[in-house]
């Protein structure tokens, strides 16, 4: 039975705002119970992502991500350990490949890549689109920005919120190069042109940017006022940089123009952030923690003088992605459930990445090495650096289990799909097998009961793309597509 | 007096070669331009983190580094001053206000520092005045140019929040938060006179020249006897642009940006060695260059042929020099004697580059003295090549015998012939600088150190060692232009194009006839006409 909406005074002053934008009803005119617990909830996507392969060069003994049993039920190899009870909260597709170019005539297939690895997957693998061979970004939306069009409301979009980038690993850690694209992992279009959306590292910002205009709670109502104070003089002075800003860009030449034109927009985005008001805070959505300062950002990879092997074993190369990971998480939960973004991704490590897993895993190694055998121990060595991101993964699918929603929990209402980097087999560069620089038998894991999925199964899609896997995923959410980017086909499997 | 004599010579060839006519007068006088010289582009450039950490201590005595906390790394290429490369983001928007209001809570929390930054003593939270002289003397620092009255009132607007609470730190905080925020802060931003008949073309102002000046020169905000240059035309031409740029090159700060400059551009900003070590190092790498550039103020190919170093013990003893003077702590300059070192590419730091698998990378070493030290472009590796395979040898262990066979597969020789060569000849070094003579953990491995040098004027030269690199690098010809081209990307935060050859070959002309000085280079490229002009992207 729908019930009637009654607006008060204030909630409908609240509203106007909004209204002179020309937008609908505003879910701050609601009633926050009716909002935000009678609701149907919405629903969400997360793209959770893991800078490595499957498998570690040379090793022919089964990998320890896909389980040896097909269907419900399935086996827990190592890096899967921490799933545990949670595996039938996640379905594993495996046998994914994204095409490469020396299997085409020397030419990049569509949903396909260069035959050189690492960055060259990031586009077919996150937008479904080619690679281009000289660029290292993606050449496509992402599925993150794909379901941001649909699943932002107005609300969210006004506010800037329309999708959420984090990124754990801090830094890229070598002195000698930079990160050249492996560290962005969400592209929105702008007509043809791909436009990058950096994540934030800093999990202060991060905290700052969603709970800085949340009512503090249990204070006094002179604090309360201080708060809301603050928050008027803060819009006061974005609002004067805004009026400044603009001012300037028509002075400028062309292409120093459209610099500014986008630091204005992201300037009017804060400020809208600001200006959106809070929900109420109930039972599911509290103001987090403020997690304090962010952790020291470490130093390059170090190694001992004496030995010339690199020394792992402190904290340089590590800016204590332990404690960014679970500030991320905490924090991408508290925004879905308090509905102040419906699209996450979080960049668990980078492309190639250079982190020292040595305070994670206790291996003196960084998270590519172990590919290439930094450590001995081939696909179980590689096995332990991802089950640190399993780890995470699980984490935040036991808060979403835990969180209740509507009639059921916020699980039901999400779909988060675990995105490696790569696969493990046929190296087209080095016509080598086994190799961790493959986008053979890829995996991407699904989480989430939204639209109907039936999760906790392993599904062997031999040499499907693993777009697909997004597709459904996508569609899980709400997408009327059939495709992402190039690829078009889903996982049915992942629904029945 | 020799730079006096530079000057002097210069502007009567320039005057030579047009003949001084037809030459643009800039806007109330000022520099000139000849109708024959080219205009390098520049664009709004955002204050790298470390500028903007150095704006912030000069602006207002905040010394706590926050946008090392806050931002995320500057896109370094080998510069962290790319403009190109700087991308707005939301990301880069949040971290911004939140340095900004850190700031200002810092600033109206310690009573001392919010005396001295607002200069007078307020008559209660609406006291206009006041607030009024805090906004145009902290705004001529923090835009590095005066503020128009409508700006001035713009900030004042603020004060309602002080008068609503009752306390005019308010006002300041606020104040500070918007200026901090400022796009003109954040970034440096040229708008100029456009130039007639030079289509895209601009003349800057006096307060956009202070600012080239003291960014490229100190890293940091134009100081106030800088911007009272500005104020007073002292900056309109180009002896007053001279002057002006030797006075902050006296100063320590300049120092430490042209030792900055060299860390960037030789890769030892950040070293993967243990602190002590690390600091040692970069200690070492900076008084060398300390001592050619700003004291002996001789050859700047002294930094590349130093028959010394400045060093520790606990560097003495990583590089097994066992005469050393400077007691248990202390640095000391140490003759190499019999050593195979010279100068700065035998320094540590510098040999820390290009390092790989656990080892030093020929491949990597060359690819690094090409493109750092010769300015060459060295292209990507073709498709098909897995650049994290570790070379092998069906025959042999030794790395060159491991190198060779890997580079001689399908066309990889024509590439790779010319950097391991390069690489090889420095082997001897390992990727810490310490000496070896055999491959690690294969004594029957001999490393030569005998290289290679593909390309030259002369075709292929070969050399023996750091040392023999050294030589044949200062003696190729090329060094001076890549040197004097790795300063100027610096210098404008991007890669030179063709509108800057006509300069960059005028730089390294006078930069080769005046015994290679690198503060003469400093003071030539800022002294030049065109440093007071900019070209439209």
């Amino acid at each position: 039975m729908k019930k009637a909406i009654r607006l008060s005074r204030r909630a409908a002053l609240k509203g106007l705002g909004g209204a002179t934008l020309g937008l609908p009803l505003l879910e701050c005119m609601l009633d926050g119970r009716d909002a935000y617990a009678q609701a149907v909830p919405p629903r969400r996507y997360i793209v959770f992502f893991d800078g490595q392969s499957i498998g570690a060069d040379g090793d022919s003994s089964p990998n320890q991500v896909v389980p040896n049993t097909l269907g419900p039920d399935y086996d827990l190899k190592e890096a899967l350990t921490p799933l545990g009870a949670l595996k039938s909260e996640v379905s594993v597709v495996s046998g994914l490949k994204i095409p490469w170019a020396a299997e085409n005539g020397g030419v990049i297939p569509a949903g396909g890549r260069a035959d050189v690895h690492h960055v060259q997957s990031l586009s077919p693998m996150l937008s479904g689109v080619r690679s281009n061979a000289s660029r290292t970004r993606s050449e496509g939306a992402t599925s993150d920005q794909v379901a941001a069009d649909f699943l932002a409301s107005p609300a969210q979009v006004t506010a800037a919120r329309r999708s959420l980038q984090y990124r754990v690993q801090a830094d890229w850690y070598l002195s000698v190069s930079a990160a050249y694209g492996r560290d962005i992992i969400s592209y929105r279009m702008n007509g043809a042109n791909p436009v990058a959306l950096p994540p934030t590292v800093s999990p202060q910002a991060a905290f700052s940017s969603l709970f800085g205009t949340f009512v503090p709670t249990g204070v006094s109502p002179a604090e309360i006022a201080k708060f809301q104070f603050d928050l008027r003089a803060r819009r006061s002075v974005l609002d004067l940089v805004k009026r400044d800003t603009q001012k300037l860009i028509p002075q400028l030449g062309t292409a120093d123009k459209a610099r500014m034109q986008r630091h204005f927009d992201e300037l009017r985005d804060l400020e809208q952030r600001i200006a959106a008001i809070p929900p109420p805070q109930t039972s599911t959505c509290v103001k987090p923690t403020d997690p304090g300062a962010d952790p020291v950002i470490g130093s390059a990879q170090p190694y001992n003088m004496n030995t010339m092997e690199n020394q792992y074993n402190q904290n340089s190369g590590y800016s204590n992605e332990e404690q960014r990971a679970r500030v991320f998480c905490d924090l991408i939960h508290m925004a879905l459930a308090c509905d102040l973004s419906r699209v996450v991704s979080l960049q668990m490590t980078m492309f190639q990445s250079h982190l020292n897993m040595y305070q994670l895993t206790g291996q003196a190694t960084d998270c590519h090495e172990l590919g290439h055998g930094g450590v001995p121990g081939g696909n179980r060595a590689m096995a332990r650096g991802i089950a640190w991101h399993v780890k995470w993964y699980t984490y935040l699918i036991q808060k979403f289990i835990d969180t209740p929603e509507a009639n059921g929990r916020m699980i039901d209402n999400i779909a988060m799909p675990f995105i490696f980097e790569g696969g493990h087999g046929r190296d087209p560069e080095q016509s080598a097998s086994m190799s961790s620089h493959s986008t053979e038998n890829m995996v991407v894991m699904l989480a989430g009961r939204a639209g109907g999925l039936k999760p906790g199964k392993h599904i062997r899609k031999m040499n499907q793309h693993p777009a697909t896997v997004l597709v459904s995923a996508l569609k899980a959410v709400g997408y009327t597509g059939n495709n992402l980017g190039e690829v078009t086909g889903e996982v049915p499997e992942l629904f029945t | 007096m020799r730079n006096v004599v530079v000057v002097i010579s210069l502007s009567l060839c320039a005057c030579g070669l047009s003949g001084c006519e037809g030459l643009v007068k800039g806007p109330g006088g000022g520099a000139t331009l000849d109708p024959n010289t080219e205009v390098g582009v520049s664009g709004i450039r955002r204050l790298s983190r470390v500028e903007l950490d150095q704006t912030l201590a000069d602006v207002l005595g905040d010394t706590a580094s926050p946008a090392q906390q806050h931002i995320a790394p500057d896109p370094t290429n080998p510069y962290d001053n790319e403009f190109k490369q700087q991308l707005p983001s939301a990301a880069l928007i949040e971290s911004l206000e939140r340095i900004a209001t850190e700031v200002a809570d810092r600033l109206i929390a310690s009573p001392t520092r919010f005396a001295e930054e607002v200069g007078c003593t307020p008559q209660g939270p609406s006291d206009a005045a006041c607030l009024r002289s805090f906004v145009e003397t902290f705004g001529l620092r923090a835009l590095r140019r005066p503020l128009t009255e409508d700006e001035v009132l713009g900030f004042l607007g603020l004060q309602t929040f002080a008068v609503e609470a009752n306390d005019f730190k308010v006002g300041v905080k606020l104040v500070v938060m918007a200026m901090l925020q400022e796009p003109e802060f954040v970034y440096r931003v040229e708008i100029g006179t456009p130039v007639a008949g030079r289509e895209g073309v601009q003349k800057l102002n006096d307060w956009h020249v202070a600012s080239r000046l003291s960014y490229f020169l100190w890293g940091t905000t134009p100081p106030p006897w800088l911007l009272d240059a500005a104020k007073n035309g002292q900056l309109q031409t180009s002896a007053g642009v001279r002057s002006a740029a030797q006075r902050l090159i006296d100063d320590p700060r300049a120092q430490a940006n042209v030792e900055r400059f060299h860390a960037l551009w030789l890769a030892y900003h950040r070293l993967p060695h243990a602190p002590n070590l690390t600091s040692a190092m970069q200690a070492e790498s900076a008084a060398l260059v300390t001592k050619v550039v700003f004291q002996d103020k001789g050859d700047y190919f002294d930094l590349f042929t130093s028959e010394q170093t400045y060093i520790n013990q606990t560097l003495a003893t990583h590089y097994g020099i066992t005469v050393f003077s400077g007691g248990a702590t202390g640095f000391a300059w140490t003759p190499y004697r019999t050593a195979p070192r010279k100068g700065i590419l035998s320094h540590g730091s510098v040999l820390s580059a290009g390092a790989k698998f656990s080892d030093t990378s020929p491949t990597q070493r060359g690819i690094f003295i090409r493109e750092r030290l010769f300015c060459q472009s060295v292209p990507p590796p073709p498709p098909g090549v897995n650049v994290d395979e570790i070379p092998s040898s069906p025959t042999s262990n030794c790395k060159i015998d491991r190198y060779s066979a890997h580079a001689s597969v399908g066309g990889c020789k024509s590439c790779h012939q010319n950097f391991d060569p390069v690489g090889f000849g420095i082997e001897n070094f390992n990727r810490a600088g310490q000496f070896r003579a055999t491959d690690d953990g294969q004594p029957s491995c001999a490393i030569s150190g005998q290289g290679e040098l593909t390309g030259l004027p002369g075709g292929t030269q070969a050399f023996q060692g750091v040392v023999g690199l050294a030589d044949l690098m200062v003696g190729s010809g090329d060094l001076e232009a890549c040197t004097v081209k790795q300063v100027y990307r610096f210098a404008m935060g991007r890669r030179e194009e063709a509108f800057d050859l006509g300069l960059l070959d005028k730089l390294t002309a006078s930069f080769k006839d005046h015994n290679r000085s690198f503060q003469g280079l400093l003071l030539d490229l800022v002294s030049d006409e065109t440093f007071a002009f900019r070209r439209d992207e």
